[in-house]
């Protein structure tokens, strides 16, 4: 099955396969707790979204500096949704609608405002039911990322310009996400998350659900976009990546392309947060910072851009290795981070996909020079 | 030498104090003695008389009289504010000297505390300490000192008003040496007369002062103005009276206005001065070079430390005088030190970066995580840059245009850096190579320019200007370890909209950018009042909307140059 494939595609159906069959029967053994598995499923969630940014990054050459945004963008749709169904009972408002806990910080909203007249604001509404959640947290950041790249690509802001105008746009959107009169809970996030589709959030057994959810996922989107960039689409995008201008020539719309691939990868980052925060219990503007947008392109390049798999170990691999060190020697973790990225790109420019594959060469010679 | 100008000086100083001091400090006492008297008028009269004397000692006094801590022992005046007791139950007050605070020592030479029952009491009645709290408010307003006179003068033209300190504040309005204070006391002046109820045929005077307070432009008077319009009572004082007042509003509002106007377009010119002194840095290391060096804000706060420890410096090894000069010497310290933490990451890591521009992104954040780390470790998560004394003031350039010199200081720290730039890389044979190696590396590397050398020159310069940044930014800001991530979004922001590689282009978008943030900020559609962060929102988009029509900057660059 896997003779073809390069190396580091074995290698995350390896990882695959351990999360379908290695992680249960830990967990099962007791081996690991569930706050592990739970753990896991949180790092799963976020090779989601880098698979997303791979894909606009890694096969179309545009960096993108607001997958962090579409992933909260997901996180706080399915985030209204947790909040609708959980927090102190009893709080209801004049038309009928239970007040979600979070929203408590931002009330009163005006001078004088009473308890009576406190609502559940218009843009909430949707997300009390679960299917239009789901649809919603992949289509809003599909949407604004459609937008953005639209009127981005066609007038055709390139490399570091829409680097940084993607990191603009995520700066004015968490300065508005922190201000409490947006009815969006300000910098406490939302919270009080109780229930999911009514099964407790507390329960191992949700929680092992929700991991083997996320998974499954993953492993649908990572067949999903190896499936996409085998195509002549895939082609395409690399030739937009290499050689836009020529492309053009050629008779091509790059800029079509691009705002595809950008809000598929901006859904997929949103797919991501919805997975993400049910396991997290929190979902605050915090991921909107630049710090997190940078992290996200950083998983991707050590992990390796433009193979997909290097999304998927990059963004487990340095969250383990984190989540490692900050137990054992925080202080020493930023250090750590810090080398591996300067390390990473200079010394690994293909990530670590591209080490795996550097050691598939070295055999494939070694044979060679044999026979 | 200090210590001779030191006594020349003092000593005419100590001369006249000391002739004041017997001579006055009897007649005060005495005056002081007939608070005694039983005759209420006569009490009042001496409050007045001391209080004219402006003698600053008379505060704590007046203060201890209105308590009811002022006695006569043996017909000497004496304060005793806390009474203490012996083994026998005896009450016993420790006596203190009016003028002086000091203890009043008995025959045994110790502090004199005779019994309280052999005191006389001196406390005053209700009307008395009436006429002592406002004794203690002329007195201020008689005070040797101009800026608690200046205090004293503006708080009595707000009601309720002291009848007593007309004639005070008349004389002021003519003769007070400070300008400023002549005239608060003449708009002090006015405000009591258009704040006091007359009978009806005598209003003249009253609306006039309206009048005259417009054309002093009081803002002072605004509120007392509009308060009176807005009152339904105000009717029975007539249309005439109405319509002058209603002139002096607007002519008071249209000067607030202007105030206000000016007061936003120097914010602006300030915020802007800001940004373009941290864009500066960029502009080079990013607008000519191609790096973006995300570690930028931490070159910046590489200065901000530096500007922290030369202070620590000063602070220990040299004589609390020098203290002010700290800021002078952090000045080359901070661009020094910066220039060479980025001559070293220039050295380390952007040199294999400069054909992968992106990659040099992941690369520097990586270092910036470094750097901000090991401030932390080495100095902690918070620490204090005190501003030196003669960048704490303000200067009132128009009437109620008052101006800090803090933010004067960067508006010009900031022309400095960019006329320092400009002779660098348009007037000297460096800049010359620099710009060669930027517009054509091969070419210049085949005309003989160490370009390796270069590209380390222009990085380290490049960073020693963000480390003055962070130097001037310790004046309006915390110094934490992690204050460049703050800052170097809207820095690249500014870097993008003035057009990659121009100047010119980095002024006018920092300056616009600036000034547009703080006139948006005040402004009110309806029931909503723009406010910093929407401000802030705003202005990124409009940048971003800018970027789609114009993809290159303000300033794009021309010719075969465009396209690389």
């Amino acid at each position: 099955m896997f003779s073809g494939k390069p190396n580091h595609e074995r290698c995350v159906w390896a990882l695959f396969l351990f999360g379908l069959i290695g992680v249960p029967s830990l967990y099962f053994s007791s081996t690991i707790s569930i706050d592990t598995v739970n753990m896991l499923g949180r790092y799963l969630a976020f090779a989601i979204a880098a698979i997303g940014l791979d894909l606009i990054w890694g096969y179309c050459g545009v960096l993108s500096l607001c997958q962090a945004l579409f992933f909260a963008l997901g996180g706080y749709a399915m985030g209204m949704y947790l909040a609708h169904h959980g927090g102190p009972p009893g709080s209801v408002d004049v038309n009928g609608w239970k007040i979600p806990g979070c929203l408590f910080v931002v009330y009163p909203a005006g001078v004088g405002e009473t308890e009576a007249q406190w609502t559940v604001p218009w843009f909430w509404k949707p997300f009390y039911s679960l299917t239009a959640t789901l649809a919603l947290g992949m289509l809003l950041p599909g949407l604004v990322a459609a937008f953005i790249g639209y009127f981005g690509f066609r007038s055709r802001v390139r490399g570091v310009y829409f680097a940084i105008l993607t990191q603009a746009i995520t700066v004015a959107a968490w300065l508005v996400f922190c201000k409490n009169d947006m009815k969006l809970c300000g910098t406490n996030g939302l919270t009080n998350f109780d229930t999911v589709a009514g099964y407790s959030l507390t329960d191992p057994g949700v929680k092992f659900s929700l991991y083997m959810l996320t998974l499954a996922c993953l492993i649908a989107v990572f067949c999903l976009c190896r499936f996409l960039v085998d195509t002549r689409l895939g082609r395409v995008l690399v030739a937009v990546r290499d050689d836009e201008t020529n492309l053009r020539f050629f008779g091509y719309k790059p800029y079509m392309f691009k705002v595809f691939v950008f809000a598929l990868a901006a859904a997929l980052g949103g797919l991501g947060g919805m997975l993400y925060t049910p396991q997290m219990g929190i979902i605050t503007p915090e991921y909107m910072t630049a710090k997190w947008s940078i992290l996200f392109v950083i998983w991707v390049a050590v992990g390796g851009r433009g193979t997909l798999s290097g999304a998927v170990i990059g963004a487990l691999g340095v969250n383990l290795v984190y989540n490692f060190l900050t137990t054992r020697a925080p202080e020493a973790w930023p250090f750590v981070q810090g080398l591996l990225f300067v390390g990473v790109v200079l010394l690994f420019p293909k990530g670590i996909a591209g080490l795996l594959d550097l050691i598939r060469f070295k055999r494939l010679a070694k044979r060679t020079a044999e026979a | 030498m200090a210590v001779v100008i030191g006594w020349t000086f003092s000593q005419p100083v100590a001369a006249a104090d000391s002739s004041t001091d017997t001579s006055s400090d009897t007649a005060l006492l005495e005056q002081m003695a007939k608070l005694s008297s039983d005759d209420a008028a006569a009490r009042k009269q001496v409050l007045f008389d001391l209080a004219k004397s402006g003698d600053s000692r008379l505060e704590a006094f007046l203060e201890n009289y209105r308590t009811g801590s002022v006695y006569l022992w043996n017909g000497q005046i004496v304060v005793s504010t806390e009474t203490e007791e012996d083994e026998d139950f005896n009450e016993l007050a420790p006596l203190t000297h009016p003028l002086t605070g000091e203890p009043v020592l008995g025959a045994d030479g110790k502090q004199a505390k005779p019994d309280i029952l052999d005191l006389e009491d001196m406390s005053p009645d209700r009307a008395g300490r009436l006429a002592a709290r406002n004794a203690l408010f002329l007195l201020k307003l008689s005070s040797p000192n101009a800026e608690s006179r200046l205090v004293a003068v503006k708080k009595s033209g707000t009601p309720p008003f002291n009848t007593e300190a007309l004639p005070f504040l008349t004389d002021m309005a003519e003769n007070d040496p400070d300008k400023k204070i002549r005239l608060t006391a003449r708009e002090s002046l006015l405000l009591i007369r258009l704040g006091t109820d007359v009978p009806l045929g005598q209003a003249q005077e009253r609306w006039a002062a309206a009048g005259q307070l417009a054309g002093m432009k009081s803002l002072r008077a605004l509120p007392v103005l509009e308060e009176m319009l807005r009152d339904e009572g105000f009717v029975k004082h007539g249309q005439a009276a109405r319509e002058q007042c209603e002139k002096a509003v607007a002519s008071i509002n249209s000067h607030q206005s202007f105030v206000n106007w000016v007061g936003y377009v120097f914010q602006g010119l300030s915020l802007g001065s800001i940004l373009i002194i941290m864009a500066l840095g960029l502009a080079i290391t990013f607008g000519l070079m191609g790096v973006i060096n995300m570690a930028h804000g931490e070159l910046m706060m590489v200065g901000a430390f530096t500007t922290y420890v030369v202070q620590q410096l000063f602070v220990n090894y040299l004589p609390q005088g020098m203290f002010n000069w700290y800021y002078v010497a952090a000045l080359p310290s901070a661009f020094l030190a910066a220039a060479f933490v980025g001559w070293l990451l220039e050295l380390a890591v952007i040199r294999h970066l400069y054909r992968r521009p992106l990659e040099s992104l992941l690369a520097t954040w990586g270092v910036s995580i470094l750097l901000i780390q090991t401030a932390r470790l080495i100095f902690g998560d918070n620490i204090g840059v005190n501003s030196p004394t003669w960048l704490r003031g303000n200067v009132e350039v128009v009437q109620d245009v008052i101006l800090p010199f803090n933010r004067l200081f960067i508006i010009a720290l900031c022309a400095l850096c960019v006329a320092m730039i400009y002779t660098l890389i348009n007037r000297t044979k460096l800049g010359l190579r620099m710009r060669a190696t930027m517009q054509n590396r091969d070419m210049a590397d085949s005309l003989g320019v160490n370009t390796r050398r270069i590209d380390s020159y222009t990085f380290a310069f490049g960073s020693g200007l963000a480390g003055l940044a962070g130097y001037a930014l310790t004046l309006i800001g915390g110094v934490t370890p992690d204050m460049g991530q703050n800052y170097i979004v809207e820095s690249f922001l500014v870097v993008v909209t003035g057009g990659v590689g121009e100047l010119l282009g980095v002024i006018c978008s920092g300056l616009g950018l600036g000034v547009a943030t703080k006139v948006i900020e005040p402004m009110q559609f309806g029931d909503f009042t723009v406010e910093a962060i929407w401000a802030k929102v705003f202005v990124l988009a409009c940048v971003v909307a800018f970027i789609q029509f114009k993809p290159a900057g303000l300033f794009p660059p021309k010719g075969r140059l465009a396209d690389v």
